[in-house]
């Protein structure tokens, strides 16, 4: 389980992240909306201890995300897809995959391999494992991504805004490959602006305003108009990606 | 053939100061190279005492004429009852004033490794030292291998200045054979076609390793 207790985050004098509470459960689906600049990212890199809290709590399977040898096992607990990929960019789709689990799993060589051209096949890569990400359209690299995190076997998944660097029909490989994840089962948390998506897959809505977590709702009830919608703000900003 | 009758007794003498050359640019450019990339990783150290270290050696080597830190060397540390060859004090001193070069080259790569890509490495667990030495050591070292290149063949231009300290390396051979010919002319021309073909072969090779190393940057 992934909590987060009263986090707060400051990046000088602002404050970016308001005594945050959330919880995820295993196995759940959680969806964290908001506007470009809410908090939605920090959040994230809260968890994974990209970045310190600046107050509060995060633990992840109890382990404290704020003391040394509780990242790493929170780290060791979860993984993380990003925005822009990060590929290593030296490294080869399979070089990618493989790294993490033969240094840090230590795995041998030949079954980190085998598990990641498992993964590649299905992403639908097979035929560029040994591709180097320049080699790559941004939504085939996504998918090396999203690979790269599976192959560590996180019982957490943190997605930041997956899909915003891609074009619509990237957009949907990625998301299909996100939904059958969901299905089986995979516990993510999930920061995007694609709320068709979210609404689809998702156990759980939180929304994010200026860094105050103002609604926690399970999915139906984010969407109904005596739940989410019935707060301005909320109703506001889904009318607004409706348009676009 | 003039020229050929003045040189060839000697081709053999000046042909043992090259291969000498030779060995000392190898070794210094192993040092230098080595001694930079740990200098670089220190000096984009989180630790300010191991910063300020690198730094400061960095600084002092290159703001200090390789002829005098030579001298430092081959004449100053016997005084401290360190005694070490001629030739392995020159490798030594090569090593150390191109270390401090080459660790600027290094360093301005590590700086334009993305920050995203260090995060990648991070939140997979990997520690702190395999982050450097397998994602941005290696990213870096691609961005800097041709400003790196500027940097080597001025350590082989520099490898002359070892005849100071009587190793009979190329230009301190043909010192011995012009004094003896009193045909400076001809011999130092021998140099300067065998120091240009050394210096043209390692700018051949460099950029073979460039090209090597940036595989990965070829769009597909």
């Amino acid at each position: 389980m992934i909590v987060a207790e009263n986090v707060e985050k400051r990046f000088g004098e602002t404050l970016v992240l308001k005594r945050v509470n959330l919880r995820v459960e295993p196995g759940e689906v959680v969806t964290i909306l908001g506007a470009s600049g809410s908090g939605k990212s920090t959040l994230i890199r809260c968890i994974n201890g990209l970045e310190t809290l600046s107050g509060g709590k995060i633990t992840v399977d109890g382990h404290d995300v704020s003391t040394k040898t509780g990242l790493v096992a929170a780290r060791r607990a979860s993984a993380t897809v990003f925005q822009l990929f990060n590929l290593y960019p030296h490294m080869t789709a399979l070089q990618n995959i493989t790294l993490a689990p033969i240094e840090v799993l230590k795995l041998p060589k030949a079954e980190a391999e085998a598990r990641a051209r498992a993964l590649l096949d299905r992403v639908g890569l097979s035929a560029q494992a040994d591709a180097y990400p320049q080699q790559l359209s941004g939504g085939q690299r996504q998918r090396v991504g999203i690979c790269r995190a599976l192959a560590m076997q996180p019982r957490y998944l943190l997605l930041d805004e997956v899909t915003s660097a891609l074009d619509p029909e990237m957009t949907g490989d990625v998301l299909r490959i996100l939904a059958a994840l969901a299905a089986d089962g995979t516990t993510m948390v999930f920061v995007t602006h694609e709320i068709e998506f979210a609404r689809h897959i998702s156990n759980r809505i939180v929304f994010l305003e200026q860094g105050e977590l103002i609604v926690d709702l399970p999915t139906a009830q984010f969407f109904a108009e005596d739940g989410g919608l019935a707060v301005p703000r909320i109703r506001q900003f889904l009318s607004k990606m409706k348009k676009d | 053939m003039r020229f050929w009758r003045v040189i060839e007794p000697y081709i053999g003498f000046l042909l043992q100061g090259f291969a000498l050359t030779i060995a000392a640019c190898l070794l210094a450019i192993a040092g230098a190279v080595l001694l930079g990339a740990l200098t670089a990783s220190m000096r984009s150290s989180g630790n300010g005492l191991v910063r300020g270290f690198a730094n400061a050696y960095g600084d002092l080597f290159r703001n200090v004429p390789f002829l005098v830190q030579l001298f430092f060397f081959f004449y100053g540390l016997p005084e401290l009852g360190i005694y070490v060859g001629a030739f392995e004090t020159g490798v030594i001193a090569m090593s150390i004033a191109g270390g401090a070069f080459v660790s600027d080259v290094i360093l301005s790569g590590i700086l334009t490794v993305d920050a995203g890509v260090i995060d990648a490495a991070k939140v997979s667990g990997l520690s702190r030292v395999k982050i450097f030495t397998r994602i941005v050591l290696p990213i870096a070292m691609r961005v800097s291998v041709r400003p790196m290149g500027s940097v080597l063949i001025n350590l082989v231009l520099t490898s002359s200045i070892l005849s100071t300290i009587t190793v009979n390396e190329l230009t301190g051979a043909a010192k011995i054979v012009a004094a003896t010919t009193f045909k400076p002319f001809e011999v130092y021309a021998v140099l300067l076609v065998l120091y240009a073909s050394l210096t043209t072969l390692l700018s051949f090779a460099i950029s073979a390793v460039h090209h090597r190393l940036n595989r990965f940057m070829t769009e597909g």
